[in-house]
């Protein structure tokens, strides 16, 4: 090493080694991962949690009566274990939720994201956002006390029981309908302008615009979007045990009271089920069933998405 | 090599106009505005008939924010307005029965980055014509399309990949051929090759030459010498500082390319073209 030519800027260092080590980014890292690990590990052990209870279950009751019966009624005496009404209780609900929210929270999202001017939009967002604050106990009291009352005036042919899953539903759409349209907008608003402008170029109108080119460009992430709404509306809790009641029926018809899977779970959860008993095992068997029905879901939506989205970039 | 003394000076105000001019559009005057600021100012111009006009000089010129006049796209800018004037044929673009839809189907435009829609390539030739109601024989239109704009040989098996499979010259074509398909009278370019590497840029300067005979083009360019290679009239824009400070586009010259780069009678542009400033 020869010596320099020229003294060294005051303050450079001499060696390019490390002058002291960097303790400060080692800790960052650790919090970092520890924290990514804490939802992992959430998850892990909310499986192990149901999987135990669960497979103890099976063992008094069969597979064929879970699933091959339709009474519902673990808390009676004697107990039954047919699990339909409550599974098609659970998916008649969450399918009028979507069919109220995906319309409504797509045409939110199309307006914020390609009509709203940015004052607008500015406004509109957070207030939006807002709706997803309101507590699921609110949505509950108001279906129940105001939406059926309201429905039996207007549409007495429909035979609304004071407790059904029709005002249940509407009220949990309403409640995704900001996932659906506050995520969808970020998925709009992410499509480059160039390909609006292309549109646009080529003499098409705002609406055409929206609903041809920017919205299936976006589709992918409007599909989380509504995925993550289905699973909401899926696990909704006090919003279906409040309008939705608690009677399982096996039936199709939206006006009758019908008890949904996470309304079991409430229901029999905050009763006196002690550890180890039947009706605790049961908790268990259907929260294993409701995170399978979910996850399944998830995964069929996510390969829907891989097939058809379209990728811009 | 400066000034010579037979060649008549024109200033912005009076364009040079042969005979032989057919103009599509007249320009009257124009300035362009975002919000209170003056983009552009004053800017007179004829655009032939089935004629390349090239608008060249530096960057913020304001030669992108003119070509958008001609489709109405700066409509879609929040606060963008112009004043003065410009004529299609003999129609007032900025009419107030003028609808912006129907000016952008008659009078198409290329991008400066290629942005084909994520779909298939047949789709988005299809595209211009589903949207404006176009019910005719769609495989012929697009074949029709595809080959004026020089790309059939290369799509013609795969028509329903993705256009985002393409190369980035052939995405270009793609959306050349796409504003072909909605039937233009005139197709805008804002610098169409800038992404594109020479090959690709040969590719899209051969294929200009091609629709001249049936299309008139506009095009806005960084490259002199695709101005030079590819137009038959120019016009050079430039910026001036106003007293405020605030910069302002504006016409220096318009004439025939070759006496812009042979002859051009403003300085400015001279010193631009031959590379001391800009």
């Amino acid at each position: 090493m020869s010596a320099p030519v020229r003294a060294a800027a005051p303050g450079s260092p001499k060696s390019l080694a490390r002058s002291r080590p960097r303790y400060g980014e080692q800790l960052i890292k650790a919090i970092l991962l520890i924290s990514a690990l804490v939802s992992i590990a959430t998850t892990v052990g909310i499986i192990v949690a149901l999987v135990e209870p669960t497979i103890e279950f099976f063992s008094e009751v069969s597979f064929g009566e879970f699933f091959g019966s339709t009474t519902w009624g673990p808390l009676f005496s004697p107990p039954a274990f047919g699990v339909w009404p409550i599974i098609v209780a659970t998916l008649e609900i969450t399918l009028i939720a979507i069919l109220v929210a995906v319309p409504l929270g797509l045409a939110a999202a199309i307006f914020l994201s390609e009509y709203a001017t940015p004052r607008v939009r500015k406004i509109f967002k957070p207030v939006l956002e807002v709706l997803a604050g309101v507590p699921t106990v609110v949505f509950g009291f108001f279906a129940l006390t105001f939406v059926t009352p309201v429905l039996k005036d207007w549409f007495p042919f429909l035979g609304l029981e004071a407790k059904n899953a029709l005002s249940a539903g509407l009220l949990v759409g309403v409640m995704i309908i900001p996932i659906v349209a506050s995520l969808s907008e970020d998925a709009m608003a992410a499509v480059p302008n160039g390909l609006r402008e292309g549109s646009y170029a080529l003499g098409a109108s705002k609406m055409l615009t929206s609903v041809r080119v920017v919205v299936p460009a976006a589709f992918s992430g409007i599909v989380a979007a509504v995925i993550l709404a289905i699973s909401r509306a899926a696990g909704e809790t006090m919003i279906v045990a409040i309008a939705g009641g608690f009677k399982s029926v096996f039936t199709l018809n939206p006006a009758d009271e019908m008890a949904t899977m996470a309304a079991f779970i409430a229901q029999a959860g905050s009763g006196d089920a002690s550890v180890g008993s039947i009706p605790y095992k049961t908790i268990f068997a259907v929260g294993s069933l409701l995170f399978i029905m979910t996850f399944f879901m998830n995964y069929v939506s996510a390969r829907l998405v891989q097939k058809y989205r379209e990728v811009y970039e | 090599m400066t000034s010579q003394p037979n060649v008549t000076i024109r200033g912005p105000e009076v364009p040079n106009t042969p005979g032989s001019l057919d103009p599509v559009f007249t320009v009257e005057d124009l300035s362009v505005f975002y919000g209170d600021y003056e983009a552009v100012r004053n800017v007179d111009m004829l655009i032939g008939r089935r004629e390349i006009t090239a608008m060249i000089g530096p960057s913020g010129c304001g030669k992108s924010t003119v070509l958008r006049c001609f489709n109405r796209m700066n409509d879609l800018i929040p606060g963008a307005h112009i004043k003065g004037k410009i004529l299609y044929h003999d129609e007032n673009l900025y009419g107030d029965h003028v609808d912006p839809i129907e000016v952008r189907r008659r009078i198409g435009m290329v991008f400066q980055k290629p942005n084909p829609f994520p779909k298939a390539i047949y789709d988005n030739v299809a595209y211009g014509p589903r949207v404006n109601g176009i019910k005719r024989n769609m495989d012929d239109l697009v074949e029709e399309a595809l080959t004026k704009a020089a790309l059939w040989d290369e799509v013609k098996d795969k028509l329903k990949q993705n256009a985002l499979s393409l190369s980035g010259g052939q995405q270009q074509r793609l959306c050349i051929a796409r504003a072909i398909a909605v039937k233009p009278e005139v197709i805008l370019m804002d610098e169409p090759c800038s992404a594109l590497d020479p090959i690709a840029t040969t590719k899209i300067e051969d294929l200009m030459q091609e629709l001249r005979q049936e299309y008139t083009i506009l095009i806005v360019t960084h490259n002199m010498q695709q101005a030079a290679r590819v137009s038959d009239r120019t016009a050079f824009f430039t910026a001036d500082v106003d007293s405020a400070g605030v910069r302002h586009g504006r016409l220096v010259e318009f004439d025939q390319t070759t006496r812009i780069f042979t002859k051009p009678s403003d300085k400015r542009t001279e010193d631009y073209i031959t590379g001391r400033f800009g």
